[in-house]
């Protein structure tokens, strides 16, 4: 028993996501030494709920950077799916709360049909075809609103509630940023089609050579991030209540690919957790927020979300070289034992 | 057969370059339904001045992209660039130093990103979104919310100047852009460089043991890539005559766009200086056609990402019919000879 309870505790120290979690203990306790008012409820809580948005788009910017892909275009696609969720909602005002959830997700939906076409018939790198929608969902976002944005009237009372208001203690923003979370854990972790995506993801060559669909995977990894980017558009509606055309979501993409590769997700694939990506997503809003708390110049931030991307990055890199020598090493001594 | 009946053209348009050109010549009939000045050669001539530094930085970033790398932080390098600049100037220094310091600051940049890539075996893409957020942040911490102004009379309206006098004239921008384009032309198709650097993308390990010093192909290429930044730099603080912080805040998609548009393959062994110069004009010709007709900017830029999608996404819809053409004429060969 002992060795295995042993064992099993070595195993949490070496997973991947210790570290960010250790990281993210040091930052609370750098701020919290500077700053006890860093630990204040209010202060908590404005870090989670920047942080919600940004883990319900990363959620989604994992599954599809595992398959080798990448995602510009998430700014632009909360950005149509809020403010068309805002003009239905402006024009009918009683409209339910959850068909406005609905008509996000799938306007959301859409755009990831879009992109995943594109990438899997089209066979366009996803880098480009993504860049192109990026702009094109931009453009839409313009000609579907006029150039009017929703002003903080016209949001109906129950989706800003969702920032505020809370079954248990947590916000409803926070909840739908769990459920995403615990949704990719599950998918990728405890299903067929996560283990596919996976597959196809550290080598497609092979993914298909043993019969999966490379285009079924990807356009379906790609719907999905389209929808948490529509959940995302609610979100954002949620906290900010006003939807302007010209910079809803603008430059989200960098935050959440900064995010999802802090948490540890490979940008060549095959590898990446949703625990990460969360973990990624709290050290960047725990970061932005305390540097503003302590006294430091919010324009460091920039400069500390640069370095923590190069810092994740090598510290992956130089454990996959050891990993791989370990591995290498272990199968030269079986040899030499038999 | 029917190459042997046919006469050999002497000379072919590349393939690469049919979409841009086409895009140029629609944009320019459009532009001229909207005004009758806008065919003017002085008007045209004129207009380049604002694409120049684009241009200038899609023209190293080819460079880069044929290596199979990419470089995101090509416009946070500029901003940086322009940053040292202007506070230099604001210390007092010489416009002469401010601007050799610009470019020397580029440079190391770039360098910086290159060693980075090399050195610790990273991922481009992952490595300069790092110093996307790092040098934009390293701006923001020197300039703050400033703004650098009072530049000297006889370094500010560089793009008013004309090398060539008269009506039209050739104004500084473009002879500086005509120049560094043969400059790239004879580096890249011309020069060992060149063929070093597009075998090192289209094949790194056979390169590598044939002895091309792959590694350093890429720093230079790197490195080349931020001196261009550093100059670009220079010609946008003389363009605008002020210098503030968010300086060509998201140039690097636009130049990107510019590079892919040209032909040059993202993942990299193909692309030639001739696609970026016209795809680069192609670009200007729709944007200040859509200008002339009175359409806004998000549009712009979706039309811009569409024509992005289609120039990569046309050629493999007609290859894709041709194969599946000559899969049937090859079928009912077999089926009348059996």
């Amino acid at each position: 028993m002992a060795v295995n309870v042993n064992s099993k505790v070595s195993y949490i120290f070496k997973k991947r996501e210790f570290g960010i979690f250790l990281f993210i203990l040091i930052l609370l306790a750098v701020f919290g030494a500077i700053e006890p008012r860093f630990f204040r409820s209010d202060n908590l809580s404005a870090i989670l709920s920047s942080v919600g948005i940004l883990m319900v788009v990363g959620a989604g910017q994992t599954l599809v950077i595992v398959t080798r892909n990448i995602d510009l275009s998430v700014g632009s696609t909360l950005g149509l799916a809020a403010m068309v969720m805002g003009m239905v909602a402006r024009s009918k005002p009683d409209f339910p709360i959850i068909g406005l959830i609905i008509i996000a997700m799938v306007v959301g939906g859409i755009c990831g049909v879009l992109n995943g076409l594109l990438v899997s018939y089209g066979k366009i790198p996803s880098i480009i075809a993504t860049l192109g929608t990026l702009a094109i969902i931009r453009g839409a976002v313009f000609v579907v609103s006029n150039n009017v944005q929703i002003d903080p009237n016209d949001v109906p009372k129950g989706i800003i509630a969702l920032s505020t208001t809370s079954p248990i203690g947590i916000p409803w923003l926070l909840i739908f940023a769990f459920l995403a979370i615990v949704l990719v854990w599950y998918v990728s972790s405890q299903t067929l089609l996560g283990k596919r995506v996976y597959a196809v993801g550290s080598n497609p060559e092979a993914a298909v050579s043993r019969g999966l669909s490379f285009n079924k995977i990807t356009i379906m990894v790609f719907i999905f991030v389209g929808v948490l980017a529509g959940l995302g558009g609610v979100l954002y509606t949620a906290r900010y209540a006003t939807i302007n055309p010209a910079d809803v979501g603008r430059g989200l993409e960098f935050d959440v690919i900064s995010a999802v590769v802090i948490g540890g997700t490979n940008i060549f694939g095959g590898s990446g957790t949703a625990l990460g990506t969360a973990l990624g997503c709290i050290l960047i809003g725990i970061l932005s927020n305390g540097l503003t708390v302590v006294g430091v110049s919010p324009f460091w931030k920039a400069c500390a979300t640069g370095f923590l991307i190069l810092a994740a990055v090598a510290i992956d890199n130089l454990v996959r070289k050891k990993q791989e020598e370990n591995f290498l090493l272990a199968i030269r001594n079986q040899r030499v034992v038999k | 057969m029917s190459s042997l009946i046919k006469a050999p053209s002497r000379f072919k348009v590349p393939s690469y370059l049919i979409g841009p050109i086409l895009i140029l010549v629609i944009a320019m009939i459009y532009g001229s339904l909207g005004s009758e000045y806008f065919l003017q050669p002085s008007s045209i001539i004129f207009n380049t001045g604002r694409y120049i530094e684009i241009g200038l930085l899609a023209l190293a970033l080819t460079f880069v992209i044929i290596n199979g790398d990419i470089d995101l932080s090509v416009a946070s390098t500029l901003a940086a660039s322009a940053g040292v600049l202007a506070k230099m100037w604001a210390a007092g220094v010489p416009i002469f130093w401010c601007c050799i310091a610009a470019i020397f600051t580029g440079f190391i940049l770039g360098l910086i990103n290159g060693l980075i890539v090399i050195k610790l075996g990273l991922p481009s893409l992952v490595v300069t979104l790092a110093t996307l957020a790092l040098y934009r942040g390293i701006t923001q911490v020197m300039l703050g919310d400033g703004v650098v102004a009072n530049y000297p009379e006889n370094f500010v309206g560089f793009d008013q100047r004309l090398v060539i006098g008269g009506n039209p004239g050739l104004p500084a921008p473009l002879a500086l852009f005509i120049a560094a384009s043969l400059i790239f032309y004879f580096i890249l198709h011309r020069s060992n460089y060149g063929i070093k650097n597009i075998m090192s993308g289209s094949n790194p390990s056979s390169s590598k043991f044939s002895g091309i010093d792959v590694n350093s192909v890429r720093l230079t290429a790197f490195a080349l890539s931020g001196t261009v930044c550093g100059l670009c730099a220079v010609m946008i603080t003389s363009r605008l005559g002020s210098t503030i912080s968010n300086v060509g805040l998201g140039l690097e998609l636009l130049a990107i766009t510019v590079v892919v548009l040209g032909g040059t393959d993202i993942f990299g062994g193909r692309g030639a200086i001739s696609g970026t110069v016209v795809s680069l004009f192609a670009i200007m010709a729709v944007r200040e056609a859509l200008v002339i007709q009175d359409i806004n900017g998000q549009v712009q830029d979706a039309v811009i990402g569409l024509l992005l999608i289609l120039t990569v996404l046309v050629p493999r819809i007609r290859s894709y019919y041709i194969e599946k053409r000559n899969r049937k004429k090859r079928f009912n060969e077999a089926q009348r000879n059996a």
